[in-house]
């Protein structure tokens, strides 16, 4: 369970001070899958940071899975990312140099998992994304659709209690955002807590429960459909 | 992350930026094969002195006699000093500068010297051809002379002339041997002198008493006995009274004992001073070398800006990414430490061959080159591997 509690985050814009989430609490259980959407400058983005303790709040408390997060080392945070959050970007974010299986091992390496171990994961992972076929390819050999599901492969290697995924039919053609779509719900099926953060409506309604956010603050709350969890 | 995944990481990214990685590695190859080249020449330069020095026998004194007093000794009651004492032999010395003729050919500023038999061992002279000075040259006056190649072929115009004459001071030498080639060195050409009987030297140059003589002992560790009881036979013979001081050498206005081992150490300590200082001006190149490393490593650090963020979002700590950049540098400069030390390598091997002189890498520098080539990676790239391990994660996945 991911428990944000009155978050409160300021940014400091020349003179001006823009509340970037102003007292934002939210409550999602485990095995859901939860979409945030708002249009861009809604603060949805600092909401994701904040999520996937990439940032940390100025004021509240965010309890993640039982653990307070909220105010964790750099140390620590880096930790929590590498074992407890699995991220999916609108731009992939695979390193253009590593193969499609080096990538997905990445977080294991930081596990300091062993190589034969890492291997085994990895791969494993890829089938998951259908994807077994094309291990030894770099992300430039491979189309938008393929290097979403890499990026999909990476984040699920670790067994992450959350996935976050950041706009991540953003960049692709809309038959390969289905299938993208179509992964996350699998993942969900699977037992993944999932949270979806987008700008597109339709989009959001793939999620069981939809939190629309603006202005930094929570403005419409929208159940689609009742979850395994609810 | 362990040491061998950020060496894999390292190796890649070195791979991927070939052309920059070899330029940024070419700094350190000069820095160190310039240390390697100058510092193996002044190491060579001064064994090739002390070698020199050494050739002339580790065990052997020289003695001048500095007084005019009318107190002298003879030359029968020096060469008794021969055979206790750890003296082994000892040689009067009288020696001049002339110049020879025979026939039309002269040869100038010739080194003359006239000794004892004993002389032979002293200064490890070889012959060619014919004998030494004996006892029977001393003992006449003969005017036998043994000359050296030099002087040999400048007059002759050959090395085997026993049984010409030369003309010295006006007076007819007969060679009746010729010294092996010992060759040149920038202070002294043993090659160009000659010997002949301390006696007939004493009556051409007009010199009753003795002024100099070399002293051989029986080893370098009977160096200070030796030395003691010449200074207490000239003491005695000259009439005066000399203080030793603590470290063994004598002071004394009437005579000077040299100690080979002295000369020694003087040249070594000039020569271990210059290395030094050649190394050091080579090790400036290494200094500039590192600047290029840290200049590369930063330019490395803004462009994998991205890589850095997505790195730290999927969980790399601070020390990841520190290790991972810092490894980088040391790969890149320890890999141009070992190519500049083979190369350094292939230089000495010419260069002795150019300038005849052995040039041997020791040891010892090797550890220096290999080891100053690592503390410049960790050096120069702990600075850039800092900033790199400082990105914020949000703010480094924003770059593009």
């Amino acid at each position: 369970m991911l428990v944000l509690n009155n978050i409160k985050k300021r940014y400091a814009m020349g003179e001006e001070t823009v509340n970037a989430l102003d007292d934002v609490s939210i409550t999602i259980q485990d095995k859901e899958f939860v979409s945030i959407v708002g249009p861009s400058g809604s603060g949805k983005s600092t909401l994701m940071n904040i999520v996937g303790c990439l940032d940390s709040a100025d004021e509240g408390t965010y309890i993640l899975f039982g653990t307070d997060v909220t105010h964790l080392s750099d140390r620590q945070l880096s930790e929590v990312r590498n074992k407890k959050i699995g991220f999916i970007f609108q731009g992939f974010n695979l390193l253009s140099k590593l193969t499609a299986l080096e990538n997905v091992e990445l977080p294991l390496i930081y596990q300091g998992i062993s190589a034969n171990e890492r291997k085994e994961k990895a791969i494993e992972a890829l089938k998951k994304v259908g994807l077994e076929g094309r291990v030894k390819h770099r992300p430039t050999e491979l189309s938008g659709g393929q290097q979403q599901r890499v990026a999909i492969a990476r984040a699920l290697v670790t067994n992450p209690s959350l996935i976050l995924a950041d706009e991540p039919t953003g960049n692709l053609d809309s038959k390969s955002g289905k299938e993208i779509i179509a992964l996350l719900h699998e993942l969900n099926d699977n037992g993944n807590t999932i949270m979806l953060i987008t700008h597109d409506m339709s989009l959001a309604k793939e999620a069981q429960r939809s939190i629309e956010i603006r202005d930094g603050k929570i403005v419409n709350e929208n159940i689609y459909r009742a979850g395994d969890a609810i | 992350m362990t040491f061998f995944q950020g060496l894999k990481m390292a190796l890649l990214s070195i791979k991927y930026n070939k052309m920059r990685s070899i330029l940024t590695m070419l700094g350190i190859i000069i820095g160190v094969l310039s240390v390697i080249v100058l510092v193996s020449i002044g190491q060579g330069a001064g064994d090739q002195v002390t070698s020199r020095i050494k050739a002339l026998g580790s065990n052997t004194l020289t003695v001048t006699i500095t007084s005019n007093s009318s107190k002298s000794f003879t030359a029968s009651e020096l060469m008794e000093l021969a055979g206790s004492n750890g003296i082994e032999n000892i040689s009067p010395s009288l020696s001049s500068s002339v110049t020879t003729k025979s026939g039309s050919q002269t040869d100038e500023d010739t080194k003359i010297i006239g000794i004892y038999p004993s002389y032979e061992s002293i200064a490890g002279d070889t012959l060619d051809y014919g004998r030494y000075i004996t006892d029977v040259d001393i003992e006449y006056k003969l005017t036998n002379a043994v000359v050296g190649v030099d002087v040999a072929t400048n007059l002759f115009g050959t090395t085997d002339c026993i049984g010409e004459t030369i003309t010295i001071e006006n007076k007819q030498f007969t060679i009746v041997g010729v010294l092996t080639s010992t060759g040149t060195s920038s202070t002294s050409n043993d090659d160009e002198r000659i010997i002949i009987p301390f006696s007939t030297a004493q009556r051409i140059f007009l010199q009753s008493s003795i002024k100099s003589f070399y002293v051989s002992t029986t080893s370098e560790d009977t160096i200070t006995q030796a030395e003691n009881k010449i200074s207490s036979f000239l003491d005695d013979k000259l009439g005066v009274t000399s203080t030793v001081s603590s470290d063994g050498t004598t002071t004394n206005s009437s005579y000077k004992i040299y100690n080979q081992n002295e000369l020694i150490e003087t040249v070594a300590s000039t020569t271990s001073t210059l290395t030094a200082m050649l190394g050091g001006i080579a090790g400036i190149s290494l200094l500039v070398g590192g600047i290029g490393i840290m200049n590369i490593m930063l330019v490395s650090v803004s462009e994998r800006t991205k890589e850095i963020g997505i790195r730290k979002a999927i969980g790399a700590k601070r020390k990841d990414i520190l290790l991972q950049f810092l490894i980088e540098s040391i790969v890149i400069s320890l890999s141009g430490g070992v190519i500049g030390l083979l190369l350094g390598y292939i230089c000495t091997i010419i260069l002795s061959n150019v300038l005849s002189m052995t040039l041997a890498i020791s040891g010892g520098l090797v550890l220096l080159a290999i080891g100053f080539s690592v503390a410049v990676g960790v050096v120069f790239g702990l600075y850039p591997a800092n900033t790199a391990s400082k990105l914020r994660p949000i703010e480094a996945l924003r770059h593009d």
